[in-house]
C-alpha cells in the first residue's frame, strides 16, 4: 500500500516537472520590429531586441525614451509598444483544439497598440489588456492605450 | 537677462495650457482610443475602472483610465498621432494566410500551388524573424488514421520547401488535422479537391 503511494507520487511529480518544463520551453511569440532601446526580460535576464527573439508567459516587453517595440503571438495577435513602456505578457493559453484560450497582458506603463488575434475570436471575454487603473476588455478589435502615473 | 529669456517661456506655457484647455479632449494621462481595422470594420472595447465601466464603439471615440468611472471622449487625429505614434510605427505586419492545394492521395501539389510556392517563400523572406505555423488537411476519402498521416505529410512537404529557401527550423510549427477540419464539409468517403490543402500562416 505504502509502496503504491510512493510511486504514485512519484510519477506525479515527474509528470508535474515534465509539464512546467515544456511551458517554459515554449514560445508564445516573437519579436518582429524594433528601434532604440527595446529589451525582452525574460527570467531574470534583460535581451536586446532583434526579429525573431522568442517570447514566453510573464516576459516583460520594455523600451527606453527612443524605442520601439512589435511582436505577433502564435494566435495572430499584435502589438506594438513605443517609448518608455514596460508591457508584461502576464497570461497566455492557445490550445484551440482543447478549448483553453486566455490572453492577458498589463501595461504598467507607456503606449501599446493592440490588435486581437484568433483567442479574441474564439472566446472574447478571455482577453484582458490591464493597465494600474483599469481593464480593456476585448471583443474582436484594434486600439490604443496609453499609461502613465 | 533670466527674467526675460523667463518670460517667453512662462507665456509659451500658458498659451499651450490656453490651447489645451480650449480642446474639448485635452486627453488624459491615461486612456485608450478605438481605430479601425485594417478591412475597415470596428470592433468594440469594455473599459473598467474600480467605479463602473464604459463601452466604446465607434473608430476614433476614447475612454480615460484613470477616473473611477471611465469617462468617453473623441480623440483627434492629431491627438493620437501624438501620443501613439511610435506604437503605431513598430507595428509589425499583418499575420498573412495562404492555402495550397495537392493531388488526390498524396504531397503533389496542384499546378496552381506549384504556381504560388514562390510567393509564400517570398513572403517569408520579406519579414524579418518570421515565424510560421503549417496545417495539413485531407478530404474523407479513406481511413480517418491514414488521412491523419498524409495531412502531416503534406504539411511536412511544405515545410521542407521552406526551410530550403533558408528559415530557420525552430520557428515552424507543422501539425495535421486530418480529415477533421475540413473547408468544405462533406460526408465520409468524399473526395473533395478544396478540402486537400495546407494552410500556412506566416507572422
Amino acid at each position: 500500500m505504502v509502496d503504491w503511494l510512493r510511486r504514485l507520487l512519484c510519477i506525479a511529480a515527474v509528470l508535474t516537472m515534465s509539464t512546467s518544463a515544456y511551458a517554459e520551453s515554449e514560445p508564445i511569440g516573437y519579436v518582429k520590429t524594433h528601434a532604440g532601446a527595446a529589451f525582452v526580460v525574460t527570467g531574470g535576464e534583460t535581451l536586446e531586441a532583434f526579429p525573431g527573439l522568442s517570447l514566453h508567459e510573464s516576459d516583460h516587453i520594455r523600451t527606453g525614451e527612443d524605442g520601439q517595440l512589435g511582436l505577433t503571438l502564435l494566435d495572430n495577435t499584435v502589438m506594438s509598444v513605443g517609448p518608455n513602456a514596460d508591457l508584461v505578457l502576464e497570461e497566455y493559453l492557445f490550445r484551440p483544439g482543447e478549448g483553453d484560450l486566455g490572453l492577458g497582458v498589463r501595461l504598467l506603463r507607456g503606449t501599446l497598440q493592440f490588435i486581437s488575434g484568433v483567442i479574441a475570436k474564439l472566446r472574447p471575454e478571455a482577453v484582458k489588456v490591464r493597465t494600474t487603473t483599469g481593464t480593456i476588455g476585448v471583443r474582436g478589435t484594434r486600439f490604443l492605450v496609453r499609461a502613465e502615473d | 537677462m533670466t527674467e526675460l529669456r523667463g518670460y517667453p517661456r512662462a507665456r509659451r506655457l500658458a498659451a499651450a495650457l490656453a490651447g489645451c484647455l480650449a480642446l474639448a479632449g485635452c486627453a488624459p494621462k491615461s486612456w485608450v482610443v478605438l481605430l479601425p481595422n485594417e478591412d475597415g470594420s470596428t470592433g468594440r472595447i469594455i473599459v473598467t475602472g474600480p467605479g463602473g465601466e464604459a463601452e466604446v464603439a465607434r473608430a476614433g471615440q476614447a475612454a480615460t483610465l484613470d477616473t473611477s468611472v471611465p469617462k468617453t471622449f473623441d480623440a483627434s487625429e492629431q491627438q493620437i498621432q501624438e501620443t501613439f505614434g511610435g506604437a503605431l510605427a513598430a507595428q509589425p505586419a499583418l499575420p498573412t494566410v495562404f492555402r495550397l492545394y495537392f493531388e488526390l492521395g498524396g504531397t503533389q501539389l496542384t499546378p496552381e500551388s506549384v504556381a504560388l510556392l514562390p510567393s509564400v517563400l517570398n513572403e517569408v523572406a520579406g519579414r524579418p524573424g518570421a515565424d510560421i505555423s503549417i496545417v495539413g488537411h485531407t478530404d474523407t476519402a479513406g481511413r480517418a488514421a491514414d488521412n491523419e498521416a498524409l495531412g502531416l505529410e503534406r504539411a511536412t512537404f511544405v515545410r521542407d520547401r521552406i526551410v530550403e529557401a533558408g528559415l530557420r527550423l525552430d520557428r515552424i510549427s507543422t501539425e495535421s488535422h486530418g480529415e477533421g477540419n475540413p473547408l468544405v464539409p462533406t460526408a465520409d468517403d468524399v473526395s473533395e479537391p478544396r478540402n486537400r490543402r495546407v494552410e500556412i500562416v506566416v507572422r
